[in-house]
């Protein structure tokens, strides 16, 4: 086939309502990852995104084992246990990523055993994992916009207080500031986002749509504020990109736009001063 | 005079271990008031309790007249009068935030509001802080390339970019050099008397105290000493609140 068939063939599939779907649910997913990413990695809290991909299967398969609908408990429970995490940080006197890992492996662990007891589950586990961008219906985009709206305020409205929070919790107390309370509800939209953004790119890769576009703006950014905005916007153009070249290559999607992240962060750091 | 802050029976504790013990003292207004003592004293932990970073387990804190609750809580009015400093300002270099941006950060007052709320306001303060330092050329510079030096102008323009009342200066000038030191206090002394501050500040130097502070509060653990500091300052205090063997060398090194 030449590269004039090819394209002409990803045209045409982008004429399909699943592509234009996948199209519009990697933006709001890229452009809402990398805005939390960004606060993300400064707070150090990047294996937190991982190890709420991974309860996200926790949550899924206690959702099948009391027999409900596993999508409607992924995000309640990704919440509980994203504030149960914050809360054992907290209270824990251990390494932040040691703590992480060991809640990271058991809900991996726990998920599996109940997972592996349910025969009816055993075929989807492999899109639970790996996520399919393509089968995202349109209640899943107006459950995405709406998120992406909620985290856009949030961080508009806050912008400030999340600056000084990150740079120094002291004095953003000493200014007043309840930096639990803010740090509550930035776990509270972090667990959301995670738990929307599974069904779209898997538990394995979605830690990477938070840390890898804001490695990227970090590495570009000569200020906080580009920074944080720099990140959003690599997100969405990294998930556009991504698709398209999934489309090209026929290549599954979620991982094409994490390669497309990754070539883009290689360029940042190899141009970057 | 009024008091700028009152704080009485104060007692804080750092797991089963108390730091601070039954301590009481008052800031008049316009003083420079010094807390000296051994490492270990409980003096960062005081300034902490005073500012609600640290929870305490007795006692009562009223800065311009207003409580600090048990919870930490302050009128968010009575919070933009005070700028804390901590002891080495240590942040996490990779943070891509300007000089501008941090100096903007002392004039907001934190409430929930539009990101680019009253804009250009912000920047002539900013501008006029960081000019009083004479720090504007560095407004564009990240943070982390500053020198030590330039780092204390910088801070010293997030304390001014808002009119205070009080500056909380955990040993403000910790990790600069014998000159840097000399040139951040002649300019901070330049400042307060400009702005009328009333200043707290945590110092190992008892020259410095002498020669500048109209108030020294002794503490190890219980407030040992307060008073103009050629009255408190005395050997009998400088042993309650060093121990013998710095006291008997400070005083034959003629310090």
């Amino acid at each position: 086939m030449t590269i004039a068939t090819d394209l002409t063939r990803v045209i045409d599939l982008f004429q399909f309502p699943f592509m234009q779907r996948a199209v519009i649910g990697g933006v709001l997913t890229g452009f809402m990852g990398g805005l939390l990413g960004s606060f993300t990695i400064m707070r150090q809290l990047s294996f937190f995104s991982d190890a709420l991909g991974h309860s996200a299967l926790l949550g899924i398969s206690l959702g099948v084992l009391l027999g409900l609908e596993p999508t409607s408990v992924l995000l309640p429970f990704a919440v509980v246990f994203g504030l149960g995490i914050a809360y054992l940080l907290q209270k824990t006197k251990l390494w932040t990523d040691a703590l992480l890992n060991i809640i990271n492996s058991t809900a991996l662990a726990l998920a599996i055993i109940i997972l592996s007891s349910l025969e009816s589950y055993k075929g989807n586990l492999n899109t639970l994992l790996l996520g399919d961008i393509l089968a995202v219906r349109p209640a899943d985009l107006w459950m995405s916009t709406a998120l992406l709206a909620s985290c856009v305020v949030f961080v508009a409205l806050t912008l400030r207080m999340q600056m000084l929070v990150t740079l120094h919790e002291p004095m953003a107390i000493a200014r007043g500031i309840d930096t639990a309370k803010q740090q509550m509800f930035f776990i509270v939209l972090l667990a959301l986002v995670v738990g929307v953004s599974i069904k779209a790119i898997g538990i394995l890769l979605v830690s990477a749509f938070v840390v890898i576009p804001a490695c990227t703006a970090r590495l570009w950014s000569r200020s906080f504020i580009t920074y944080v905005w720099c990140s959003a916007i690599i997100g969405a153009i990294s998930a556009v990109v991504g698709i398209v070249a999934s489309a090209f290559f026929n290549w599954p999607s979620g991982p094409s736009i994490v390669m497309v992240q990754f070539a883009v962060f290689v360029t940042a750091a190899l141009t970057s001063r | 005079m009024t008091a700028v802050l009152k704080v009485e029976g104060l007692t804080v504790y750092r797991e089963a271990y108390a730091a601070v013990k039954s301590v009481s003292f008052s800031l008049q207004e316009g003083t420079d008031t010094a807390i000296v003592g051994p490492n270990g004293a409980g003096k960062s932990t005081l300034v902490q309790a005073l500012l609600g970073i640290l929870p305490r387990k007795a006692g009562t804190i009223k800065i311009l007249n207003q409580p600090l609750t048990a919870a930490g809580q302050l009128s968010s009015r009575v919070r933009q009068e005070i700028a804390y400093l901590p002891q080495h300002f240590l942040f996490d270099r990779l943070i891509p935030i300007t000089v501008t941006e941090l100096v903007a950060l002392g004039w907001d007052d934190f409430r929930v509001q539009w990101f680019h709320w009253k804009t250009r306001e912000r920047s002539h303060a900013v501008r006029q802080a960081l000019s009083k330092v004479d720090a504007w050329h560095l407004r564009h510079q990240l943070i982390r390339d500053l020198s030590g030096g330039e780092m204390k102008r910088v801070l010293l323009a997030y304390c001014l970019v808002r009119p205070r009342s009080l500056l909380i200066l955990d040993e403000a000038p910790a990790g600069l050099d014998i000159q840097s030191e000399s040139a951040f206090y002649h300019l901070l002394y330049q400042l307060k008397q400009d702005q009328n501050w009333t200043i707290l500040q945590i110092s190992h130097d008892l020259n410095m105290v002498r020669r500048h502070c109209d108030h020294v509060l002794c503490l190890n653990q219980t407030l040992r000493c307060q008073g103009p500091p050629n009255d408190a300052l005395t050997q009998e205090n400088l042993i309650s609140a060093y121990g013998s063997d710095f006291a008997n060398y400070h005083h034959n090194c003629g310090f």
